[in-house]
């Protein structure tokens, strides 16, 4: 690393939590959820992007995973007494029925049980691969969401949870985002992480260079499903209601759209379009509703935002076929000597 | 001294028959070749010894230090860290990463550190990683690529890509090398010129070459010893001039009428 960018790079954190005070201050509650949701898919997109875009599995569990993590965190952190409202149908097990955490361990706990099942689940399912692999994970997670519906005892099963407390602030997703974001880095620059990228190239010649393919997919995975249950568990304590039905298949594949339109292999470009399609997918709202243009006055059409969001997709796609940044990340070279001062997010991605 | 022996080694791909008891042996320091039709088994003979196919039958063996080690049951990777190496007959370098990188992932068996103290850039981890670096380095200014270090693998004209990939498995501190067709599409000039290079990175790393060619002036000029496949049977074995006027090999070749 050049001397001088350690600089910079803490001027631009600490310019990012400046511009974060000021949106608390500014921002409506609507608002900042739309920015908490922002940290949190920055975290989910990172953990499907070690997964399927560094390592090259392609991988669908990533509901799954979410939420286990978002169980497990809910059921930490809520209070006895809520449990008790919660578990009318069939009283809570026992074990859990008087446990209250603070939301940190809880978050920690969310991320280590879900790593803990990438690795029970990772161990097998890895010898396979491509489409077998992502049909199998995607297996798993439906798995995990009919196994959550009919736990009546542990899971509350198809009514789910309610009234979960509301820990998720922006300091905690951003700040898990942050970390998410700074852990993908250092990894990916190091040498792990270059031998996640061999395997991605090729796996044979990976496998001829000396690496152990089956350890290296076992721990990336383990590490997505870690920072996959860490989302999951702000995402459930931001919302404060969670139910299996939240945790469909629909919701990975808005992940790997993340991936897919930020570029996969690029922090960067998760990051990016992390937000990008957060904050879209809110601001094209207006769509649904009715349109006035003064001459003529459209009715709304629940889903139409959908459908134009779908289109814009599909437009991006076809002009940028790698994603927005490709493989590329985002450096202070470039920043400097590039094309001009482009509107880049100031995310600490070196 | 013998440093590998693959004793009679069979491999079954269902019905057929694409290698059947191929004996070997390489004694330290060697150049071998191994030469034979399309077809003849010689890839298959290579991918046994170095564990993407376990033989059906017969066992393979590594001279580790003062030990002979089993290596039949070994995974590729295993085999490479005890220090088999290997090249391919399509080249197969990591095409979307830089030169440096693709040699610095074929030092990545050596790391002791841990992942964790990767990220988290302990002093263990920074140590080892500037050795790797540094090592890296001296290897691509002895093999003559230096200068594109910071290339796109894939960008590179043929016959580097070949050196590198060549380069690449010197990084993982061989004592064999295995070499399958490395020149394969060149031009008579390139041949030449890696047969100089290969001779002399045999006697700078000290190493045991065994070699898969089908350009003949490559390999009646640099082997000393020749095995000759053909429908994956051994039909002849021994010095280049023996080879020459083996009358089973002119017929596997040339056939007869």
């Amino acid at each position: 690393m050049k001397k001088g960018r350690l600089e910079l790079n803490i001027i631009a954190m600490a310019l990012f939590i400046g511009l974060l005070f000021l949106f608390r201050i500014t921002f409506d509650s609507y608002k900042m959820k739309i920015l908490n949701l922002c940290g949190i898919y920055i975290i989910l997109g990172l953990s499907l992007n070690l997964i399927n875009g560094f390592t090259g599995l392609f991988s669908l569990g990533h509901a799954g995973f979410m939420a286990v993590g978002a169980y497990t965190a809910g059921l930490l952190t809520m209070s006895p007494a809520m449990k008790e409202m919660n578990f009318f149908m069939k009283p809570i097990v026992p074990f859990l029925a008087e446990v209250e955490w603070p939301f940190f361990p809880a978050l920690l706990m969310a991320g280590v049980i879900s790593a803990l099942m990438g690795f029970l689940i990772g161990s097998p399912v890895l010898k396979l691969k491509d489409d077998y692999l992502a049909i199998a994970t995607l297996g798993f997670s439906e798995i995990i969401r009919v196994i959550f519906t009919n736990t009546q005892s542990l899971t509350n099963g198809a009514l789910g949870l309610k009234g979960l407390p509301i820990y998720t602030n922006i300091w905690w997703s951003w700040g898990a985002a942050i970390f998410t974001i700074l852990f993908m880095v250092f990894l990916i620059k190091g040498s792990y992480g270059k031998a996640l990228k061999a395997i991605r190239e090729d796996e044979i010649a990976a496998e001829a260079m000396g690496i152990n393919l089956f350890k290296h997919k076992v721990m990336s995975f383990t590490m997505g499903a870690f920072f996959a249950g860490i989302g999951g568990a702000l995402l459930g304590n931001l919302l404060g209601t969670i139910d299996p039905n939240m945790f469909r298949f629909v919701l990975t594949f808005n992940i790997l759209l993340i991936v897919v339109l930020g570029g996969i292999g690029s922090i960067t470009g998760t990051v990016i379009s992390a937000v990008v399609v957060t904050v879209a997918m809110e601001a094209l709202r207006v769509l649904d509703e009715t349109i006035n243009f003064g001459f003529v006055t459209i009715q709304g059409i629940p889903g139409m935002r959908m459908v134009i969001f779908s289109l814009l997709l599909m437009i991006v796609i076809l002009f940028y076929q790698q994603g927005l940044m490709g493989t590329k990340e985002f450096t202070w070279d470039w920043f400097f000597n590039g094309k001009g001062f482009r509107k880049t997010l100031k995310k600490e991605v070196k | 001294m013998r440093i590998l022996k693959a004793d009679n080694i069979t491999m079954k791909f269902g019905g057929l028959v694409a290698v059947s008891q191929f004996y070997m042996e390489l004694n330290k320091g060697e150049i071998v070749g191994l030469i034979g039709p399309n077809g003849a088994g010689k890839t298959t003979a290579f991918n046994m010894i170095t564990g993407v196919y376990k033989p059906a039958e017969g066992r393979i063996f590594f001279q580790d230090e003062d030990k002979e080690v089993d290596i039949t049951e070994y995974r590729p990777d295993e085999i490479t860290k005890l220090g088999i190496a290997r090249t391919f007959q399509n080249i197969r370098l990591f095409k979307e990463l830089s030169v440096l990188d693709n040699v610095l992932i074929a030092n990545h068996l050596r790391l002791k550190s841990d992942v964790f103290s990767s990220i988290l850039r302990l002093p263990n981890y920074v140590k080892e990683e500037k050795e790797m670096y540094e090592k890296s380095i001296h290897l691509l200014e002895d093999v003559g690529l230096q200068d594109v270090m910071h290339e796109k693998s894939s960008s590179l004209p043929y016959g580097k890509q070949r050196r590198l990939e060549i380069a690449r498995a010197l990084a993982t501190n061989p004592k064999v090398l295995l070499l399958d067709e490395p020149a394969a599409g060149m031009n008579p000039k390139e041949s030449l010129e890696l047969m100089d290079f290969v001779g002399d990175i045999r006697d700078r790393f000290q190493l045991t070459i065994f070699m898969i060619e089908h350009h003949m002036q490559v390999v009646m000029g640099i082997c000393e010893r020749i095995f000759v496949l053909d429908h994956g049977v051994t039909i002849a074995h021994g010095t280049p001039s023996e080879i020459q006027n083996n009358e089973k090999v002119i017929e596997a070749y040339l056939g007869v009428d």
